[in-house]
């Protein structure tokens, strides 16, 4: 009797777990981390008689939660991959915003600027149409402008979001410590403490948010969280804070994660941080907005660069030689590494001699390393190509893409420098001047038919190379293909048709200027040129400034292309971007979905719990019912 | 395989916030009526409609500028048939003060008339576009490029003819070209009176019959009358260059016949006396003005001599000459305008392929667009209705 009294009782305990366990999975089926529990029930030794062995009831071994640790891993490792992609993606957004195209863009800015120059060709003393061309350069000036300042903005959005992840980055490292704590305790009591479990598993997935951690777990159940494959974030109860420090160029366009351990500052390496938004913000940040402000920078320098020799080779309204028109910032002087110990300093500018570097630029930081016995490499940074300038030195000057580097001090081998030409170009462009007189439209030199030609040459081009220019020098014909001048003698060049006559002998042409006539020329016809007796009524400059359109700049396209190429060049980054950010979110989702397949609540399935636990406690109640019964059988069996 | 039921709601509503994305973003292009809203949604298409935009600015720039360049040359065409019918009167009165019943007080009046149509011509020769760029400055000229100090008309300007190119033409044509290079004589050598005649000889301007028998050397035709009765007018041609006279000697001359030697020829008139002269020079540059002043000069108040007869001769073989070159310049000058017409219909038709190449690279295509966006529509739709059905469900609803 008492038997069954004890298997009922056994069995409605058992149940009523059961059914509070099935409660519990409903009450927290929405809840993050959560995983379902289930209770496990095992039968109890039978008790041995004559007649063989009886059950003795049912008993709870412990209550346990499903779930998987490799599914957990996965799938807090995927959400981290997912984390940044879509950070990145989603500023890479932003960043497109600043680069707009059509009618109201920059692009549309600068071409309309060198188109103004039309007018003026027309009409070079109409001030009215010198006006427009400043009014244009203006805005151009104040769309670089713009435009870098929407980087900035972006550059210091991303800071903030940086220092708020680092800030969640520790305040959740020190909660894993605490729930290490607490799980390494109540380990010692022999069941799983499920619910701190899940709790810690939730703040690793939040922290993989952030960045992406490897896992190992001691033998006290406590979790050793580490960083960049290594870098112990975690260890037991012991947390080492993540800061953001400088690159050790220092320079501060760029930041890195480090970790503060026993008094010294380690700095985490970008490429081996893996997922989390912090590597996704820091990646944009030292890249894709680097890369960005580069393609500006440069385009703002090459322009206004190239704008202004053009100008030098003109004269104003007062028949003066042009003053610049754009007025640039000087290059920021190469930062140099903390680990640095030679006395070198690096500067950069862009080339003048032997030719202009300006259409020569690339849009990328370089580094410059000091090598064993005086030899230099300096390293494209955007696609790592490697200049090698052999010792021994002291080289004082690198040409590079149209930069200049100069090298002044000596450096130690293994000494670094970061070069960051084009950063703050675009920031600091302005406009040199304002009256519309200072632009020198008037080309310097003129060519001058002979009148008693009797052949067919008109002139089709001629451009300035220097001003002022070279002494009058007069061409005479000796043949269709030849000709000599009038200040080398009788040395007889060969003239090809449709070709330019330099006014330089020996190439690179790069002073005097170059003649470009149509038609054909009979014996003894002549063209003198010389410096322009009229330059009032000249617009020659002015087209050169148009032809300027065309020039080759912008890693070959020409310069009304460069803000084409400069905005596909973000776009075809943030489609990039945009295709990551979809698949890993994608793997993500999908990874979760396998996780909470095992640990997720399916509340059919408590619902189809809570019906049968409830039937087997009703029939457990029934029992002891049952058992009362024979007992008051008995008794009143007894009373007779 | 079960379902943990948090996920499902998750994913479901993670599934219909991305169809509602879509569909927004359809809905935007469709709005916009533009397939390319951000470079990232087709980088090379964005790069391209951009391009496309460049070069039609540009080309609306050029095609402002060859307006003006078009206007200058019209005007400078017009200009010269001004100049010609100028020229044309000038020549009229040249021929009009040639004639006999003309006397000396007409022809004063003649002159007058003739300084009149001159400053005319010197004003057209200076006539400026719009701009105030003068149309006929060569390849840069002060404002004013032609002056008229009392020593000659000077060109203030660089000869030289721009040349046209595939999308503009020059805006000033060669003053010097124009006006300033008028051959005198008849182009190859002058025929020139002596100074210290006494008859009434003169010669006609002359004319080239062999040119391979030119020398370019100056001569002198000197006349001998002799002393007989009646007298027998004779000539000796002397090359004044090499100093050797040009056999035959002493050959009789008749009045209105040609005289002839190493390849040129000329016809002289009248009566002359013993040591006339005709003086031969190898033609020289002067301008349109200068042969109108010399023309004035010698019909000023002549009273029609031998000497007027011979200049205004001459002046009507220069005027010809001026008249020639302002006439092919014209006539370049109405090259240009046609050329400008089919700069500007090539340029017309290259800006509606660049409209065109920039609408198929960013333009949504409607049809398609349209399509699209219903079946977005139909996908958003389902979404809901299954999310709404599906989650209807639960062992819940049938337990009492």
């Amino acid at each position: 009797m008492t038997g069954i009294l004890n298997i009922g009782t056994r069995a409605l305990l058992a149940n009523q777990a059961a059914l509070q366990t099935a409660g519990n999975n409903i009450a927290n089926v929405n809840t993050p981390g959560y995983s379902r529990q289930e209770v496990l029930l095992q039968n109890i030794k039978g008790q041995f008689s004559g007649s063989g062995y009886y059950g003795a009831g049912v008993d709870i071994i412990t209550v346990q939660r499903v779930h998987n640790e490799f599914l957990t891993r996965q799938a807090t490792l995927a959400s981290a991959v997912a984390a940044s992609d879509t950070t990145r993606f989603e500023q890479l957004r932003q960043l497109e915003d600043v680069f707009k195209g059509g009618p109201n863009g920059l692009g549309a800015a600068v071409s309309d600027l060198f188109n103004a120059f039309s007018d003026v060709v027309s009409s070079p003393t109409d001030q009215t149409a010198r006006a427009v061309v400043l009014a244009r350069a203006e805005e151009t000036t104040s769309r670089f402008q713009a435009s870098a300042a929407q980087l900035q903005d972006l550059k210091q959005g991303v800071d903030l979001q940086l220092r708020d992840s680092v800030a969640a980055i520790n305040s959740l490292a020190q909660r894993i410590a605490d729930a290490n704590d607490e799980i390494a305790r109540a380990k010692g009591v022999g069941h799983d403490p499920n619910d701190l479990l899940d709790h810690r598993d939730q703040l690793l997935r939040d922290l993989n948010k952030y960045v992406q951690t490897s896992l190992i777990e001691a033998d006290d159940g406590s979790m050793g969280v580490f960083l960049a494959n290594s870098q112990p974030l975690v260890l037991g109860r012991i947390v080492s804070p993540v800061s953001l420090v400088q690159s050790d160029f220092t320079d501060p366009a760029t930041t890195k994660l480090a970790m503060q351990r026993g008094g010294t500052t380690v700095p985490l390496d970008e490429a081996i941080l893996g997922g989390g938004s912090v590597a996704g913000l820091l990646r944009y940040k030292n890249t894709d907005l680097v890369d960005a402000g580069n393609l500006l920078g440069r385009m703002a320098l090459a322009i206004g660069t190239k704008a202004n020799e053009q100008q030098a080779l003109g004269l104003d309204l007062n028949g003066a030689v042009g003053t610049a028109m754009f007025t640039l910032p000087s290059m920021p002087a190469g930062y140099s590494a903390s680990t640095n110990t030679g006395t070198a300093t690096v500067t950069a500018n862009v080339s003048t001699l032997p030719v202009s570097g300006a259409t020569s630029l690339v849009a990328s930081n370089y580094e410059l390393r000091f090598n064993a016995g005086g030899a230099i490499d300096v390293v494209r940074l955007s696609d790592g190509q490697l200049t090698s300038i052999p010792g021994p030195g002291p080289t004082t000057l690198i040409q590079i893409d149209g930069l200049d580097l100069n090298i002044a001090g000596a450096g130690a081998a293994g000494d670094r420098f970061l070069i960051t030409p084009f950063a703050g170009a675009a920031d600091s462009i302005t406009t040199a001047f304002a009256s519309p007189s200072a632009l020198a439209m008037a080309s310097p030199v003129a060519a001058s038919i002979g009148a008693a030609n009797t052949g067919t040459l008109v002139m089709e081009k001629l451009a300035a190379r220097s001003n002022p220019p070279p002494a009058a020098v007069t061409i005479t014909f000796t043949g269709p293909g030849t000709f000599t001048r009038s200040d080398t003698g009788a040395t007889v060049y060969a003239y090809t048709p449709g070709q330019p006559i330099e006014y330089d002998l020996v190439p690179p042409a790069t002073t005097g200027w170059s003649l470009t006539l149509k038609g054909t020329p009979q014996i003894n016809d002549t063209v003198t040129i010389g410096p322009n007796p009229y330059p009032r009524l000249n617009g020659g400059n002015a087209e050169a400034m148009m032809a300027l359109r065309d020039l080759p700049m912008f890693d070959g396209a020409p310069l009304t292309d460069g803000y084409a190429s400069l905005m596909s060049q973000v776009g075809i980054r943030v489609q990039g971007a945009e295709f990551a950010s979809e698949v890993s979110t994608s793997i993500a989702n999908n990874i979760e979905k396998d996780r909470s397949a095992v640990a997720g609540v399916n509340l059919d399935e408590e619902a189809a719990k809570l019906l049968q636990f409830q039937q087997s406690y009703q029939a457990a109640a029934k029992m002891m019912q049952v058992a009362q019964n024979m007992f008051d059988t008995l008794m009143q069996g007894l009373g007779h | 395989m079960r379902l943990g039921t948090a996920n499902t709601y998750d994913t479901t509503l993670n599934n219909l916030m991305k169809r509602q994305v879509e569909l927004s973003s359809q809905q935007e292009k469709l709005s916009s009526g533009k397939k390319i809203n951000r470079a990232s949604d087709d980088p090379t298409g964005a790069a391209q409609a951009e391009r496309s935009l460049t070069r039609n600015t540009r080309i609306e720039t050029e095609e402002r500028a060859l307006v003006l360049q078009r206007n200058a040359i019209t005007l400078a065409e017009s200009t010269l048939g001004d100049t010609t019918a100028l020229m044309q009167s000038l020549r009229e009165l040249v021929v009009k003060a040639n004639n006999g019943a003309m006397n000396s007080a007409n022809r004063v009046s003649l002159a007058e008339e003739m300084r009149s149509l001159r400053d005319q011509l010197f004003a057209s020769a200076n006539r400026a576009d719009t701009n105030g760029i003068p149309l006929f400055g060569g390849l840069g000229s002060a404002s004013t490029p032609f002056v008229d100090p009392s020593t000659g008309v000077v060109f203030n300007g660089i000869p030289g003819q721009r040349s046209s190119t595939e999308v503009s033409l020059p805006g000033a044509m060669d003053g010097q070209a124009i006006f300033m290079n008028v051959a005198t004589g008849n182009g190859t050598f002058n025929v020139g009176l002596g100074a210290a005649n006494t008859g009434t000889m003169w010669a006609s301007p002359g004319e080239v019959v062999s040119p391979a028998a030119l020398t370019g050397d100056n001569y002198t035709v000197t006349f001998t009358v002799s002393a007989t009765v009646p007298p027998v007018t004779t000539y000796d041609v002397v090359d004044t260059t090499t100093a050797l006279p040009v056999p035959p000697a002493a050959r009789p001359y008749v009045d209105g016949q040609a005289i002839s030697f190493d390849g040129l020829s000329f016809v002289a008139h009248g009566v002359p006396k013993n040591g006339d002269t005709v003086q031969i020079t190898p033609s020289t540059q002067t301008n349109v003005f200068e042969v109108v002043d010399r023309a004035i000069a010698a019909i000023d108040g002549a009273i029609g001599d031998n000497i007027m007869t011979h200049a205004t001769n001459r002046a009507l073989v220069e005027f010809d000459a001026g008249m020639d070159r302002i006439q092919s310049a014209r006539g370049q000058a109405g090259d240009w305008l046609n050329r400008g017409d089919r700069i500007s219909d090539s340029q017309n038709s290259r800006s509606i392929q660049l409209q065109s190449d920039r609408s198929k690279a960013e333009d949504i295509d409607m049809v398609q667009g349209i399509s699209d966006f219903q079946k977005f529509q139909t996908g958003y739709q389902a979404a809901l209705q299954s999310y709404a059905s599906v989650q209807r469900l639960s062992l819940f609803n049938f337990i009492n």
